[in-house]
């Protein structure tokens, strides 16, 4: 209560005139004037995503810009031998986005120690360029024969379904009492096959003419396997030496088709007999080989009227993950390359050589040449010219590198760097996008002023006819521009035009109409301003910001255009395009998803990116947030 | 009101006439290209289109005619010389045969002397259920997520529903199913990668349905939820909400009884028009998932350069893009007492 008695009081001298004296004239603001823009920016920059799409989009732009422009890859002429190449970023081996590229259930050649892969690279190139290689321990059992395949049996078969019996013979070879010829046989019996289909068979002698000599096993269905002494069939027979074709004969079914299953045969004599080595080939061990592979001759020695087939080949298949580059552009061992190739490169001047004296002779004159050294070369003997020579060196040379290239997102099926041509078709549509932009805006904003300022009958004279216009769904306008003047980047950019400007045009027409009746607007007309006063100095600015926000969007959706032509096939050709690349991609999606997923994922970005932007551009732009916080 | 609902349809209809006619124009105007197939396919073809009057029939050779379409093979000592009739009077022709036979026009190269109607009907089928089913999928979806969005208004759930459909709305529909395909169909091996041919199992037909309906729907499902969203928030401002908040009702209410029926006004009329719209199907959706729809169609047949079925597959996009922004229109006035269509000051 003690302060409520203890009035503070005042006297008149307490208060001094603080202007006494001076003259108050207008002073100049202490705060900072700001314009429309400043404002603006300073609104933009407060909305944080539209922030980070301004920063992607510029970005991106960029990137479209400078990387036609300062990538020196090449991506006009076909490389084949590059095509496909993985994404490569970081050193391969690291196991993310190294140029690697994982297979698995891939066939094992067994005998190369390398997945089985095409036959364009040399298994050393293979070998070298595994980063991890994992084989199955267990074969896998295959029924077709196939070159990396082993044993199994041939299973030899009907035909058709008829009673007819069918023989698998071999070559004649001629038997004599003394030479103590042994046939072994091994036969399969169930494994995997119908028990009903495995069929009645007879193994026989033949004559060359064609008569049975003899029957070693007669029709049965014993598979136990076979072991007989030939010699000591002609000696019961009482016959000093015949020319025999060793057969199986199958009889036919009418209800199935019937099967033996053959693992090997075996015919050997006494050490000296002459024709060794025709019984060496009938002989075999391997049903694959036998069935299969042409050079093995055993295979030619066994003639067939029914069908001969394998059963049960083991096939090994690996799981591995491979660098492509070192593949493409590794380390080769001894390649083999032609004569002509390497009279290219002396032509060129990066090496010398003379077959006359040998490998010794070659020198390498330049970085560019494939190979470092030559290790042998083949002369053609007639000719006496050379036919080819094998060298080791790194292939990148022959494409042209000095050293390993890198492509950060892999390449196109002609070889091409993806990262290169993706943004080189982007500028095209990224011009295209301006072009139409700008085009769309002067007219729209033209047509739009006059229809939403005079109002009346010149608006609705041209409302109806924006009408119909829009009324025409665009990709029937697009399909018959194309069909009639083609697809190049001139009528591209007219089709566009064509109907974009209608957006920007009515976005025009909406702000006049909203303007135009303020009060200012009025204050304006009755200090006697014209019409082009009001219109430009009154009412556009206000509604500026809206119809470049729209005008802006008309450049990601230019880009969405020509993307969704493309896979109509209207694309546009003659140029790089974007829409084109990604369509003609659309194919490698189960192998090669690199190729599509990069450029998706660009296309993805700039759509969101414009979109964030747009939003921010549009409420910073609008004037009645002027100054709210 | 009635006046208005004939005025709108009236104008529509010329509209689409407009359009169909100078398509139809362009479309005739195009390089003529003979139909494939043998002697006797095009005989057949050829007096198909000259009893239909789209082309002329003399049996001498004429100087004074348009181009020589085809000059058939000497039979009995006499050939037919076929030629081109001016596009006009092709045109008045083509307006005959709708008028009286519903005469759309034949194949030329695609599925030769099959008509165009066959045609379309034997593939409109596959478009519509697919779009039915995204049509059943994407309102209850986008209304309810728009709902949820609005009622937990700047709050994450808010937030996180926004961003996922700006994302989604951006994102083009061949990037979004190249995505589908190569996750869920190649990685994953859960559903098949193209459409199910008809003789496969219903097991695998369902699969096949998901990843083109789930394509189809995002897009509508993220504009439904954004606009049911703007709606929503705006009239749960208003002042009549806060009335019904004050006169005693719960916010659950307050919402359900004022908020969605007032919110449902501008929106429903406008997904009907969506709907309609749909039907159109996506061309670039049905050409990458394989469906044999009016999609696939279009584009089929742009590459067989059978124009006459082209101008068909264009003619029902005109008309279903009219008919969706008559219908939206029109909606509009029946369902708002407050709007009255085409009412002077």
């Amino acid at each position: 209560m003690d302060e409520l008695n203890n009035k503070i009081e005042f006297k008149s001298d307490d208060f001094v005139l603080v202007q006494q004296g001076t003259r108050i004239t207008d002073k100049k603001l202490d705060t900072k004037p700001t314009t429309f823009a400043k404002d603006a920016f300073k609104r933009f920059c407060k909305n944080k995503s539209s922030v980070a799409g301004a920063i992607i989009i510029g970005v991106i732009m960029l990137l479209t810009f400078l990387v036609p422009w300062l990538s020196t890859a090449n991506i006009t002429k076909v490389s084949a031998g590059e095509a496909f190449l993985a994404p490569k970023l970081f050193e391969a081996g690291t196991g993310f986005w190294d140029g690697t590229r994982k297979k698995t259930r891939v066939i094992y050649d067994t005998e190369n120690e390398v997945p089985a892969l095409s036959d364009k690279y040399t298994k050393a190139t293979i070998k070298n360029s595994l980063v991890k290689l994992k084989i199955d321990e267990e074969p896998t059992l295959v029924d077709v024969m196939n070159p990396y395949g082993h044993g199994g049996y041939v299973m030899f078969a009907t035909d058709v379904y008829a009673p007819d019996s069918v023989l698998l013979a071999s070559q004649p070879v001629v038997i004599d009492r003394s030479g103590n010829y042994r046939l072994k046989v091994e036969f399969g019996n169930d494994e995997g096959i119908l028990e009903s289909q495995l069929g009645e068979y007879s193994v026989v002698l033949f004559d060359q003419e064609g008569n049975k000599l003899y029957y070693i096993r007669n029709f049965s269905r014993d598979y136990s396997d076979l072991d007989v002494n030939l010699s000591n069939i002609l000696d019961r027979a009482g016959v000093d030496s015949v020319n025999a074709r060793i057969c199986f004969e199958l009889k036919g079914s009418e209800n199935s088709l019937q099967y033996i299953l053959v693992k090997s045969v075996e015919v050997s004599a006494d050490e000296g007999v002459k024709n060794s080595e025709i019984l060496g080939e009938i002989s075999f061990n391997d049903a694959n080989a036998m069935v299969g592979v042409s050079d093995n001759k055993s295979n030619s020695y066994w003639i067939c009227s029914g069908r001969k087939g394998v059963h049960a080949c083991e096939v090994y298949y690996c799981d591995y993950v491979i660098d492509t580059y070192m593949l493409v552009y590794g380390n080769a061992d001894l390649v083999t390359y032609s004569a002509t190739e390497l009279n290219d490169w002396i032509s060129k001047g990066w090496c010398s050589y003379d077959y006359k004296v040998g490998p010794e002779s070659f020198v390498r004159l330049t970085d560019d040449c494939p190979i470092d050294e030559v290790d042998s070369q083949v002369v053609m003997k007639v000719t006496k010219k050379l036919s080819s020579i094998s060298g080791r060196g790194w292939n990148y040379r022959k494409y042209g590198y000095n050293k390993m290239p890198r492509f950060l997102l892999g390449t196109t099926a002609s070889g091409h760097d993806l990262f290169k041509k993706a943004f080189a078709g982007l500028r095209t549509s990224t011009i295209l996008g301006i072009f139409a932009a700008s085009i769309c805006f002067s007219f729209g904003l033209v047509w739009g002023s006059i229809s939403g300022y005079f109002g009346g009958t010149v608006d609705i004279a041209m409302e109806r006819f924006c009408e119909i216009l829009s009324g025409v769904p665009s990709l029937v306008v697009f399909t018959l521009a194309i069909l009639h003047f083609g697809n190049t980047f001139g009528v591209f950019l007219m089709v566009i035009c064509l109907t974009g400007w209608m957006g920007t045009a009515h976005r025009t027409r909406v702000q006049f109409y909203r303007f135009k009746g303020r009060e200012y607007i009025l204050a304006s007309r009755t200090l006697g301003s014209s019409d082009m006063r009001l219109i430009f100095k009154h009412i556009l600015p206000n509604s500026m910001g809206t119809i470049i926000t729209g005008a802006v969007l008309m450049i990601p959706s230019t880009v969405f255009t020509e993307a969704s032509l493309a896979y109509l096939n209207l694309g546009l050709q003659g140029k790089e395009s974007f829409g084109v690349l990604m369509s003609s991609h659309q194919q490698y999606l189960p192998l090669y998803p690199n190729l599509v997923v990069f450029p998706a994922v660009i296309i993805a970005l700039i759509e969101i990116s414009f979109n964030l932007f747009g939003n921010g551009l549009r409420d910073a732009f609008n004037p009645s947030l002027k100054g709210s916080e | 009101m009635a006046k208005y609902v004939i005025k709108r349809l009236i104008l529509a209809f010329v509209t689409t006439f407009i359009i169909l006619s100078i398509s139809y124009v362009l479309c005739k105007l195009l390089p003529f290209d003979r139909p494939i197939g043998g002697d006797q396919q095009q005989i057949a073809y050829f007096d198909k289109q000259y009893s239909l009057g789209y082309v002329a029939r003399f049996e001498v050779e004429r100087d004074d005619y348009g181009p020589l379409l085809y000059k058939s093979p000497l039979e009995r000592g006499r050939r037919n010389y076929y030629y081109q009739v001016p596009v006009l009077k092709q045109y008045t022709s083509w307006l005959k045969n709708i008028c009286t036979k519903w005469d759309w026009g034949y194949s030329k190269s695609f599925q030769p002397n099959v008509s165009a109607s066959v045609i379309i009907m034997s593939r409109v089928g596959y478009s519509i259920k697919l779009n039915f089913f995204s049509a059943i999928l994407s309102v209850p979806l986008g209304i309810l997520l728009g709902i949820w969005a609005a009622l937990k208004k700047n709050t994450m759930t808010d937030h996180t529903i926004s961003t996922l459909v700006m994302v989604f709305i951006s994102v083009p529909n061949f990037v979004l199913i190249s995505f589908m395909l190569r996750i869920f169909a190649y990685r994953l091996n859960w559903l098949p990668s193209t459409w199910p041919t008809d003789t496969a199992s219903a097991g695998t037909k369902v699969l096949g349905y998901i990843i083109p309906v789930f394509c189809l729907s995002v897009g509508s499902i993220c504009s439904y939820c954004r606009y049911v969203r703007a709606e929503l928030c705006e009239i749960l401002e208003s002042d009549f909400l806060l009335l019904a908040r004050t006169k005693g009702l719960t916010r659950k209410q307050a919402i359900v009884r004022h908020a969605l029926k007032n919110a449902m006004v501008p929106i429903f009329p406008w997904i009907l028009g969506e709907i309609i719209g749909l039907l159109s199907g996506s061309m670039i959706l049905e050409s990458l998932y394989g469906i044999p729809g009016i999609g696939k169609l279009f584009i089929t047949v742009l590459n067989y350069k059978d124009f006459d079925i082209l101008f068909v597959d264009m003619a029902i996009l005109t008309t279903i893009s009219t008919v969706s922004g008559v219908v939206l229109d029109l909606s509009y006035g029946f369902i708002d007492p407050r709007i009255r269509m085409g009412a002077k000051k």
